[in-house]
This record gives structure tokens, sequence and C-alpha cells, in this order.
């Protein structure tokens, strides 16, 4: 019985797959990709950092592969494959720059700061240094979907587990 | 200049025969040999006038003999656009235009038109092409509508032999000023450069717009440098959750195996609730289904329930039951590395 449950639930097919809407098949996409590639990780019980790391770029991987339609995720998988030591593209570093940029732009130039903001915002998006402002911004948009979706994601695995 | 025109127009007038092409030349010469011998002033644009008129009325002509091939179009171009394009001259009339703003006026209502029938959305060299695309929405499908507005202004009123006088100027505009897409607003400078400037001005508000949206609590901010402050500060915190959320996924991956069956189930309840509240979604998902003791092999058949209804799942047979009838591809999402 589980058994038949199970077969018939590997041959769905979709059939209107353009109603389906986007954020649905991003994050099934993700946790499709995420959850089995997590399984297979050979976690190492010792190095926690390497844990980290491998999650990190494990999870990384898994949200360029589901969005795949868009520019950035293409420079996203660049960065993954290219190097193998797949630091954050994320928080530490662009945090320091943020407080700096704060502190150094009082009373400066407006148009200044608004290129400054322009331009730190395309270092948080992967690949926004090599788009022009406006295709940044466009796609600025849709890496935040992905990114709320993918925390969603996250947080439901983590709880599964907990 | 007009082998570009042919060319534009074998690619985007599929549907037209070679005699509509034929008859676009020949209005170009005609349009062109008018231009030559005037200059902007009143008087002459009244040649001006009178000799589109002409153009309008021999191309309409043989625009009748085209038949069905543009019928639909032909009784829809009448309707609202005529309105439009009545209210937006009229509405110009009475502001004292300069020639920029009938160039706007023309080229808005022509845009509209291309947008509706025909498909081309080429960016590259947009700014001749898009000239010459006007020219021939103006003359192919708008030219009935402006041939009945130049008629019937015409005969109505004083004022509107100033409005066949604006039309016309503004086609000889159209001739002119070949670069011009974007509609000029009253008082502004209409250079090349300015105008550029300010469309490529009006796209980055349009996304900052849409940015605004999407970004929670940046309706209180106003000015461009706060919004962008705000984006900023969100994408960090979204990614900074992620790592968080993957640190914690790192030392609980031991665990994984245990209870992924009802994932699926979880994050469409996510999904309804608040997207970017992430936190208040939590108790939302504590409150969900029973673990389904079927998939506690290693395989995992993550197939996606119905999303439209699932406040509770009541059975879970019943609920991998409508899974399995749920029309979503599994086998196409290989786990491809």
């Amino acid at each position: 019985m589980e058994r038949q449950i199970i077969n018939k639930k590997k041959r769905v097919f979709s059939v209107e797959p353009n109603k389906i809407p986007p954020s649905e098949v991003f994050t099934r996409k993700y946790t499709r990709l995420l959850v089995p590639a997590l399984k297979k990780l050979n976690m190492n019980k010792n190095s926690s950092q390497a844990n980290q790391l491998t999650v990190k770029h494990e999870v990384d991987m898994a949200l360029a592969l589901s969005a795949q339609e868009f520019a950035w995720s293409r420079f996203l998988l660049q960065k993954l494959s290219s190097s193998n030591n797949p630091t954050t593209t994320t928080s530490s570093s662009s945090n320091g720059i943020r407080i700096q940029k704060r502190s150094g732009k009082e009373g400066g130039d407006e148009d200044g700061e608004i290129e400054e903001k322009m331009r730190e915002l395309q270092k948080l998006l992967p690949g926004g240094e090599e788009m022009n402002v406006e295709e940044m911004l466009g796609e600025i948009g849709n890496y935040i979907k992905c990114l709320e979706l993918q925390t969603i994601a996250l947080k439901s695995i983590v709880e599964d587990t907990t | 200049m007009l082998e570009s025109l042919v060319s534009l127009e074998s690619m985007s007038l599929s549907s037209m025969d070679v005699s509509v092409l034929e008859r676009l030349k020949w209005l170009q010469q005609q349009q062109q040999q008018v231009l030559s011998t005037t200059n902007a002033s009143p008087e002459l644009l009244q040649f001006h006038g009178t000799n589109n008129d002409e153009l309008l009325q021999n191309t309409f002509s043989h625009f009748q003999m085209l038949g069905s091939g543009f019928g639909p179009n032909y009784s829809m171009g009448f309707g609202p656009s005529h309105e439009a394009m009545d209210g937006c001259i009229s509405r110009t009339n009475s502001c004292q235009m300069d020639q920029a703003d009938t160039v706007g006026v023309m080229l808005k209502n022509s845009e509209e038109n291309i947008t509706i029938s025909l498909k081309n959305k080429r960016k590259s060299e947009v700014k001749t092409r898009e000239e010459e695309k006007t020219e021939k929405k103006i003359k192919v499908e708008a030219e009935t509508e402006l041939n009945m507005k130049v008629k019937s202004n015409l005969s109505n009123t004083e004022a509107s032999s100033e409005t066949s006088k604006q039309k016309s100027k503004a086609a000889s505009e159209n001739q002119k000023l070949d670069y011009i897409h974007v509609r000029a607003r009253r008082g502004q400078a209409t250079d090349r450069h300015s105008l550029a400037e300010r469309a490529r001005r009006e796209k980055i508000s349009k996304k900052m717009k849409y940015l605004q949206d999407l970004v929670p609590g940046c309706n209180k901010v106003t000015g461009r440098a706060g919004m962008l402050d705000e984006i900023i500060n969100y994408v960090q915190s979204l990614q900074r959750q992620v790592e968080f959320l993957s640190m914690k996924l790192a030392v609980l991956n031991p665990e994984l195996e245990l209870a992924m069956e009802d994932l699926s189930v979880k994050q469409f309840q996510a999904y309804f609730t608040n997207l970017p509240v992430v936190v208040a979604s939590k108790p939302s998902l504590m409150v969900d289904a029973p673990l389904f003791p079927l998939d506690q092999q290693g395989s995992l058949d993550l197939s996606v329930i119905n999303p439209n209804q699932a406040t509770t799942i009541e059975a879970p047979s019943a609920s991998w039951e409508t899974q399995s009838q749920s029309l979503y591809n599994t086998s196409s999402l290989g786990f491809q590395y």
C-alpha cells in the first residue's frame, strides 16, 4: 500500500506548467535540490567549520540552480564553481562596508550618495557589478524574492529536523 | 534610410503584403519632399496640413482596398484611441504647446498602437527604428484615425484647424526628429540627450517603485537614498538569515533523514502567511500536519500538494492521494550538479 502510493507519486506530471506560480516552482525546486544534497553530504563531526562551509555551498548552489532564469544565478553559479572555498557572497564583508559608508557620507553630494548606495547594492547582488544600473535594479527585485523563498524553505527544513 | 525602412517592414509587417510596403515607401518619399520644401512656419504648416491630408486620403483609400487583413484592427483602432487622441490633442490645444509636446502626443498614441498590434521590442538601435515604426503606425493603422480626425476636425471648428496643423506639424516632426521616442513634457528640454536622460530616469524610477512594493517598510521613507538604504538593509538581513539558517542546518544535518516528509506541507503553509515576516510564519508551521509515516526510507519524494487550499491536512493517506493527482512535474527536476 505504501509502496503503491509512493509509486503513484513518482508518476506525476504537470499538465499546465505555466499556471504554477513561480514562487512555488522556485521553492519546490529548491527543496528538491537541497535536501537530497544535504543528505549526501558527508558530514564530518569534527570540523564544524568545514561543515558549515559545505552546507553554505550547497545552499547557494541550490539557490542558483532553482532560479536559473535570472541573470544573477548565472553569476552565482560561476562563483560557486570557480572557488573551491565558496565564502559568503553575503553578510560579513558588506556589513563593514555599510558602516563605513554611513559615517563617511554625511553632508556630501546627494547624487554621489545615491551612486554609492547603488554600488553597494551591486556588491550585494551576485554579478551585480557587471550589470548596469537599470538591469541591476530589476535583478535585485527577483533576487530579493528568491532570498525570501529560500529563507522560508530553509526554515521549514530546519524545523523539520528539530 | 529607405532600405532600412524596407528591411524593418519586411521583418515586422509579415502579415502585410508588398503593396503596403510600396505605399509606405511612397508616403515616405512624399513626406520627405514636403519637408525639404518647407520650414516650420505657421503658414507653411497649413501647406503641410493639406499635403498630409492628401497623403492620408490616398493612403486611406489604399488602405480600404487592403481588405480583410486589417479588419479587426481597423475597427478597433477607431474607438478608443480616437477618443484618446482627441483628448490628448484638445488638451494640448488648450495649453499652447510647443513642438515637442505634439511630438510627444503623437508618439505616445502611436506607441500604444504599436504595443497593441506590432510585437517588436528591440531596444538596440531603437531610436531610428521606433521612429520609423511610429511613422508607419501613423500611416498604416492610425492613419485612418488621423484621417477621420483630420476630416472631422476640419469640418467642425476653428480650433480643429489648429489641431490639424499641429497634427501635421507633429507628423513632420516625426520626420525630422528621428530619435525621440519618449513623451516630452511641457516646458522641458527637447534635445536628444536630455530626452534620453529622461527616458533612463523614468525607467529607473519605475524599477524603484517596484522595489518599494517588494521591500517592506519602504513606503515610509521618501527619496531615493532612503529607499536604497532600506533595500540594502533588507537584502543584507535576508542574506544573514540564510547564512544563519544554513549554519543551523549544518549542525542539524545528521538528523535530516527524519521527518522530512511533511516538508512540502509546511512549505505551503508558509506561502500563505505573510512572506517577509518569516518569524510570524513559525507558529503556523508548528500547528501543522502530523508526521507521515510513509517515507521513512531514504528516498525522498516531495511531490506537492495542491496548494489551493490547505489550512490543515486531514489524513496522511488522503493528502498523498491528492498529491499524486496534482499536476506537477517531478521528473524534470533532476538533481543536477
